[in-house]
Order: structure tokens, then sequence, then C-alpha cells
């Protein structure tokens, strides 16, 4: 699914920063992987890349059999669009839109009739448990509702995989607990998924440890889930 | 497109407070664009109206002559003929459509049954009811058979007949004397300034017989359209009667002509310009108002800079980041111009009634036309203000949505 080949990355400046050095990643289809890593590590920029938000100096990096490389910027939004649900350590949900608006958001830059968009998003919120929430604000709700919305908004355009950056971060560890669960149910029923995380209980609850250290894969361990 | 119109009601909704008083600014240049149109509107409409019975005249009165000419010394007094009448109109058929004499008696004092007027009055032809405008409102006006007869007639302003006679009804018919002679009243009329009494001017002639001497000559032009063409035709005027009075035709003071032709032109110019500075007063008043919308869309796509960096990680494209603050912007400007177009058509509607019908000032209001020409100008504005914050907008990169505010 998710395929690195010697990839680097340098941030310019009067001292470049090589933060990614000659990366090879394979993550399979079907696969629950953490990302661990120190802050400083290269870890940010690694899921920058993964997530074609950021762009990458020199290698290739194949998503789903898809090359991603030096692509412009209409067609990096048209590909995180479809290939990637993103979940964010703060929702990142928008907050003068309910629920449902925001699951329905990235229908709506596809082109997806209103109506398509929000049954659609219906019926993630309602595979979240979330469906008496739909019309609430972001404010209403607690952190753990509000991650579980933002997973729907990331599974409802049907993408190849999951991205998650500390997607517990700003939650307790009951509500971490639960929202793991999530991830680990999604990925039961086939989902990929990538967590980036520097908690080692976010990590336990992985089949596989990423570790990244200063730039280069120090460790890729294989777990039984 | 529904979906946009949503989209920016749920944003602007969002931040009420900002949007209303950045409207507010683009309201009140609209208001004010559309008062100074109207009012500029109100100004040319009096004018118009003021000159629509005046503005094909060339009128002409007796002078002194300031050259010498032929022998002639200059200061020699040149009156005006009643052959001068025939002449002007003989020599000049291609611009002249009919000349009228003007002759007036303006020492005289007419005594009715119930009282008196002074000042004496005018003697006129026929169409003076068209030149001097007066609206007949009982009886008639002096005629053709009345100039043949030289009949003792009179027509007198309302007013006077009810100083005369007690009520305007009542004093047709009846004579009044002035100058030792009984005038038999045919016609009272009303004007908005005008009160003199009119006599038929072959009468005036025949009781003072003061020979062919005419007061003023009212020239009515034809066939000219450009100020090139007024000027020529005045000249022609001067020329001939430069000819039947032997004075040089370049002596501007030997008659004086008062050429309502070009001076409509020449207003109409400057009325141009009036409407001219009209709009650009009301386009930078506008500006401003604009200005305040484009700094307004600069804070707020740098307040949402992580919403838009969220959209963008959702998959947003540039162009569709561009098309929503600038449609945020049109709709802003566009939203509160019209409610300022609004304002200011009632505002317009209320001078009107109030002061609409006056002399100087005529039915101020904006037209369709003209209130198509404000939106376009609103949208264009709109499009405007919002463009260059719009553009910064798509500067802002996905990995925004991955900072914690």
């Amino acid at each position: 699914m998710i395929k690195l080949r010697k990839v680097n990355k340098t941030y310019p400046g009067i001292v470049p920063l090589h933060v990614l050095k000659n990366i090879d990643l394979d993550i399979a289809r079907g696969e629950l992987v953490a990302i661990m890593g120190a802050s400083g590590s290269g870890k940010s920029t690694l899921l920058n890349i993964l997530g074609i938000l950021d762009n990458y100096d020199s290698g290739d990096y194949h998503l789903d059999g898809v090359l991603v490389k030096d692509l412009n910027e209409n067609r990096a939004a048209e590909l995180r669009n479809r290939m990637i649900g993103f979940v964010f350590q703060s929702f990142n949900l928008i907050g003068y839109k309910n629920a449902l608006e925001n699951v329905a958001l990235p229908l709506f830059y596809q082109g997806v009739s209103r109506r398509k968009r929000n049954a659609m998003a219906m019926e993630q919120l309602e595979r979240m448990g979330l469906a008496d929430r739909a019309h609430h604000l972001p404010g209403e709700m607690s952190g753990g509702q509000k991650q579980r919305v933002a997973i729907a908004r990331a599974l409802v355009t049907h993408p190849s995989i999951i991205l998650a950056d500390e997607p517990t971060g700003a939650l307790d560890s009951h509500t971490s607990q639960e929202v793991m669960q999530v991830f680990r149910d999604l990925n039961a029923e086939g989902m990929t998924t990538v967590i980036v995380t520097h908690d080692p209980g976010v990590g336990a609850a992985t089949n596989r440890i990423i570790r990244i250290s200063d730039g280069m894969i120090t460790n890729s361990d294989e777990k039984n889930a | 497109m529904l979906d946009l119109v949503r989209e920016i009601r749920q944003t602007l909704r969002n931040n009420r407070t900002r949007t209303v008083l950045t409207g507010l600014s683009v309201a009140w240049g609209i208001f004010m664009l559309i008062i100074l149109l109207g009012v500029s509107r109100g100004v040319y409409n009096s004018f118009e109206s003021n000159t629509a019975n005046h503005k094909d005249r060339i009128t002409v009165w007796g002078g002194y002559t300031s050259m010498p000419f032929k022998g002639y010394k200059d200061g020699r007094s040149i009156d005006l003929s009643d052959d001068d009448v025939h002449k002007v109109k003989n020599e000049n058929r291609h611009s002249v459509e009919r000349v009228i004499a003007y002759s007036s008696n303006d020492t005289s004092s007419i005594i009715g049954p119930k009282g008196h007027i002074s000042g004496g009055f005018n003697a006129v032809y026929p169409e003076a009811m068209n030149s001097d405008e007066v609206k007949i409102l009982h009886g008639r006006f002096i005629n053709v058979p009345d100039m043949k007869e030289q009949r003792k007639v009179m027509v007198l302003h309302a007013r006077n007949a009810r100083l005369m006679f007690g009520d305007e009804v009542s004093a047709l018919g009846k004579t009044v004397s002035s100058m030792g002679i009984a005038w038999t009243v045919v016609g009272i009329y009303d004007h908005r300034w005008r009160s003199q009494t009119y006599v038929p001017y072959s009468t005036l002639k025949g009781i003072t017989g003061n020979g062919n001497e005419a007061y003023e000559l009212e020239v009515t032009v034809r066939n000219i359209s450009t100020l090139e063409e007024g000027e020529q035709a005045e000249k022609e005027i001067r020329a001939t009667l430069a000819r039947s009075h032997s004075f040089n035709p370049h002596d501007n003071n030997a008659v004086w002509i008062w050429n309502a032709f070009t001076q409509n032109i020449t207003a109409r110019r400057g009325l141009g310009y009036l409407d001219l500075a009209v709009w650009l007063i009301g386009l930078f008043t506008l500006l401003t108002g604009i200005v305040g919308v484009s700094n307004i869309m600069f804070v707020s796509v740098r307040e949402r800079t992580h919403e838009i960096g969220i959209r963008r990680a959702l998959g947003a494209k540039p162009r569709s980041i561009l098309g929503q603050v600038v449609a945020e912007s049109v709709a802003i400007t566009s939203l509160f111009g019209y409610i300022g177009l609004v304002a200011g058509m009632v505002v317009l509607q209320i001078i009107d009634m109030l002061i609409g019908n006056s002399n100087d000032f005529k039915d101020p209001t904006v037209d369709v036309a003209m209130a198509l020409k404000v939106t376009l100008a609103l949208v264009v504005a709109g499009t405007m203000a919002g463009l260059f914050p719009a553009i910064k907008a798509t500067k802002v990169k996905p990995v925004e949505a991955l900072r914690d505010e």
C-alpha cells in the first residue's frame, strides 16, 4: 500500500537540515502501524510526505500503486481527497459547522451533491455511534466524540489509508483507549491505518511499530496483534 | 452554486459584527453615490424642463454701435423695426423657422372696476403663448384676427384678474381702461413667474403710432444641432440686421443677441462634467468602503489560516479557496451595496416629495439603467476587494492543518 524508496528531505536554510535520510518503508494493505520517535526525529516530516502535504527531494513514494512525486497543488489536493483520511491531534473540525457538515466536507470538494453527501456522512456517523449528535456543533461535544467525528470525516471518502497524527494526544487515557479501539475495529474491517505517536500505549495497541530517529528508520518491529 | 451560497452564509454569520461593520462602509458609499446621482439628475431634469421651450430661440434687442461704419460714427442707437421681422426670416430661410416681435408699454396702469394694476403691458404676436409658456385658464390668448384688426383686447394674469374683478371668470368679456381706451378681457392665464398683461402687437402699434419700431425680435431656429451651427445662425442674423441698419457685422454691441440654443449646448456640456464629477466622487467614496472590505478579507484570511489549511488537507484545491474568498467579498459588497442602494432610493423619493417640483430641482430619481450600472460597479468592486486576500489565502499550505492553534 505504501512504498518508500530512498526518500530524502532537506529543509533549506543557512544550515540545511537533512531531516529524512534515505528512508525505505513498506506498509502492506490492511496493516495497523505506529510510527514512533522523539520530537525532532523526522516523524512529522515523514507524516507530511505520506499525507501528500509536503514534497520530498529525492526517491520515490508509491501510494496504492500511484507514484506521488512532484505533484502540482491541484493534483495533490485531489489525491489527498480521494486516497487519504486524516485524523489530527486537535481534531481540526470546523467550529461553525455541525458534525454532519464537518463529515461531509471532503465530499463537498469532490462535487458530490448535498443530499448524497449528507447521506454518506450520516452513514459514517452511525458507524461511529454518533447519529444522535449529527446536528451538534463541535463545541457541544466531548473530546472523544469530536475525535470520532473526525474519524468519520476521514472515512467518508473511502480512502486507501487512514493517517492519524497523535490522535489521542488531546484525550484522557480512558477516551484514548476508546479511540484506539475504534482504529483497531476499522483495521479489523481491513482499513490500512498509520498512526504517528510518541505514546508507547498507543504504539502497543498497533500491530507494528516503526521507530524513527534522527531521520532514519531504526527499527521495525513485527508483533502479534 | 447553492453550496457556495450556503458556505458564504455560514462564514458571514459566523463573523456577524465584523461583516456588518464592513458592510456599512460599502452601504454608505453606495448610498452617497445614489444620492449624488439622484440630485444631479434632479438638477439636470429641472434644466431640461426649464429650457424645453427655449432651446431653439435666439432673441434680439436693439443696442448701440461700438464701431464706426460707412461714415457713421460709433455710439449710434440701433432700433429694431417690423421690417426686420421679415428680413431676418426671408434672408435666412434655411435656419429660421419663425420670427415674432415684442413691444411693450411699461408705464400705463390698467384700471378695473375693483382695482387697478400698474406696470404696463406687453404687445405680442399670437405665438408668444408658446414662447412665454403661458397657460390659459379661461378664454383664449391673442389670436390672428386680433392682430389683423388691431382689436383692443387683453389677456390678464389670474391674480390681476382677481384684483380688478374679484374673481377670474367674471373678468372675461368685461372691459378695463388703459391709456384712456377701453380694452376687452378675452383670456385669463397662469404662469410660474410671469404676470404681465398681453395685448396684440399690432394694436399697440396702431395706438402709439411710433412707426414700425420693434422692441425685441424672437427668432425660432431650425435645422441646427451643433454649437457651430448655432453660432453660424446667430452670425447670419446679425449680418442681416447689419445690412438693414448699416452697422459693422462684427459689431457685437449694435444689436444684443441672446442665443439660447448655443447657451443650452454649453450648459448641457457643463452638466455633462457635473455628471462625471458626481460619478467620480461617488466611486471614490465607494472605494473607501471597498478598501475596508479588502482589509477585512485580509484579516479574515489570516484568522482562518488554520481552517483553510484543514480544508486544503481535506482536498480543497487552491481554485476553490480563491473562489470562496472572492465570493464572500462579492456577497458582502453586493448585499450591503444593495441596502445602500435601496436606502438611497428611499431618501431620493422623500427629497422628491418635499422639493421635487420646485423650479430648480425636479424629479431627482435614479432609473433602472443607472441602478444596473451601480450594481455592476458593486460586483466589480467586490471582486477587486476580494482578489488580493484570496490570492493570499491560496498560499496557505495544507501543512497548516497540523499546526496547533
